[in-house]
C-alpha cells in the first residue's frame, strides 16, 4: 500500500460519543482488518457511533459493505450511529449505491 | 483479445495489496489522456471493483495467480481489460445480479452485487465474457466539456 493512502482510524472518545476517522484509501485489502477494529465500538450502545470520513480518500463496495454491517449492527441495538464530514466523490458512490437512505434513517435512532 | 499498439500491459499477483497499484497505474494513463477529475475517480472505482472480483472469486484459495490489467488507448477513450485464468463462472448470472440497495428496506439488503452495480453506474459500457478464466471490459469515453486535471 502507498504510504500517503495508506488506510489507518484515529479515536477519540468522549462521554457521549466514539469518533472513529477513517484516514486513506479504505479497499478490500483492508475492509476486513477495519470491520474487526470497529466491531467493539458498534456493540457498544452506550455512546453514539459517528464515522468522521473527512479524510477518507477512496472507498470501494467491500468498504460501503462494512458500513452498511454497521447500520444493521446498530439499528438491531437501537442505537445511534453517524457519519459525518462525507467527502463529494463518497458520498456520490453513496448516492449511487442506495446507501445514502440508510445513513440518515440510523442517524434518528434515538437510543 | 486483439490490442493496439498504444496499450499498457500490467500482470500483478491476484491479492488485494496490489489492487492500489492498478489504480495509481490508471490514474498516471487517464490524466496524461484528459479525462477529468471526476471520470478518473469513477473508473478507478470500476477497475478496482473488477480486481476485486479476480482477488476474491478467481482462484482457489492458497493457489494463487495472476491478474492481468491492460489499458488500451482508444480513439477518445480509454478502454480496460481485467482478466484471470481462474474458475468461470456463469457470467450472465453474475450480470443480471448487479443489484444496487435502492427501494429495498434493511432487512433485505446486502452488499453482494455492488460491485458490479457499480462498474455499470460508472463506466459508459462493461462487458463480462471469457471461458478460460473471466475477462472484464470497462470503456469510458473522454467528455469534452469538463475540467481538465
Amino acid at each position: 500500500m502507498v504510504q500517503e493512502n495508506k488506510f489507518r482510524m484515529e479515536k477519540q472518545l468522549t462521554d457521549d460519543d466514539n469518533i472513529i476517522s477513517l484516514i486513506g484509501e479504505l479497499d478490500l485489502s483492508k475492509a476486513s482488518e477495519f470491520n474487526s477494529a470497529i466491531d467493539p465500538f458498534v456493540q457498544e450502545t452506550n455512546r453514539k457511533l459517528i464515522l468522521n470520513l473527512k479524510e477518507l480518500t477512496y472507498i470501494d463496495s467491500t468498504g460501503i459493505g462494512v458500513i452498511l454491517t454497521i447500520i444493521k449492527t446498530r439499528h438491531a441495538l437501537k442505537a445511534p450511529f453517524g457519519v459525518e464530514n462525507i467527502p463529494p466523490k463518497v458520498q456520490k458512490l453513496f448516492d449511487l449505491t442506495g446507501l445514502t437512505p440508510f445513513l440518515s434513517a440510523v442517524a434518528n435512532t434515538v437510543n | 483479445m486483439e490490442s493496439n499498439n498504444r496499450t499498457v500491459r500490467l500482470t500483478l499477483p491476484a491479492e488485494a495489496d496490489y489492487i492500489d497499484l492498478v489504480r495509481l497505474t490508471l490514474y498516471g494513463i487517464s490524466s496524461k489522456m484528459g479525462f477529468s477529475y471526476e471520470d478518473i475517480e469513477d473508473m478507478k472505482v470500476a477497475v478496482s471493483e473488477a480486481c476485486n472480483n479476480v482477488v476474491v472469486h478467481a482462484y482457489e484459495p492458497g493457489q494463487g495467480g495472476n491478474m492481468e490489467v491492460h489499458f488500451e488507448d482508444i480513439d477518445n477513450g480509454l478502454r480496460i481489460l481485467v482478466q484471470d485464468q481462474g474458475l468461470s463462472f456463469d457470467h450472465d448470472r453474475k450480470v443480471r445480479s448487479a443489484d444496487s440497495l435502492h427501494n429495498k428496506s434493511l432487512d433485505e439488503v446486502s452488499s453482494g452485487g455492488l460491485g458490479l452495480y457499480l462498474m455499470q453506474a460508472l463506466m459508459d459500457h462493461v462487458e463480462v465474457k471469457g471461458e478460460q478464466g473471466t475477462v472484464v471490459i470497462l470503456t469510458k469515453m473522454v467528455s469534452k466539456s469538463e475540467e481538465m486535471v
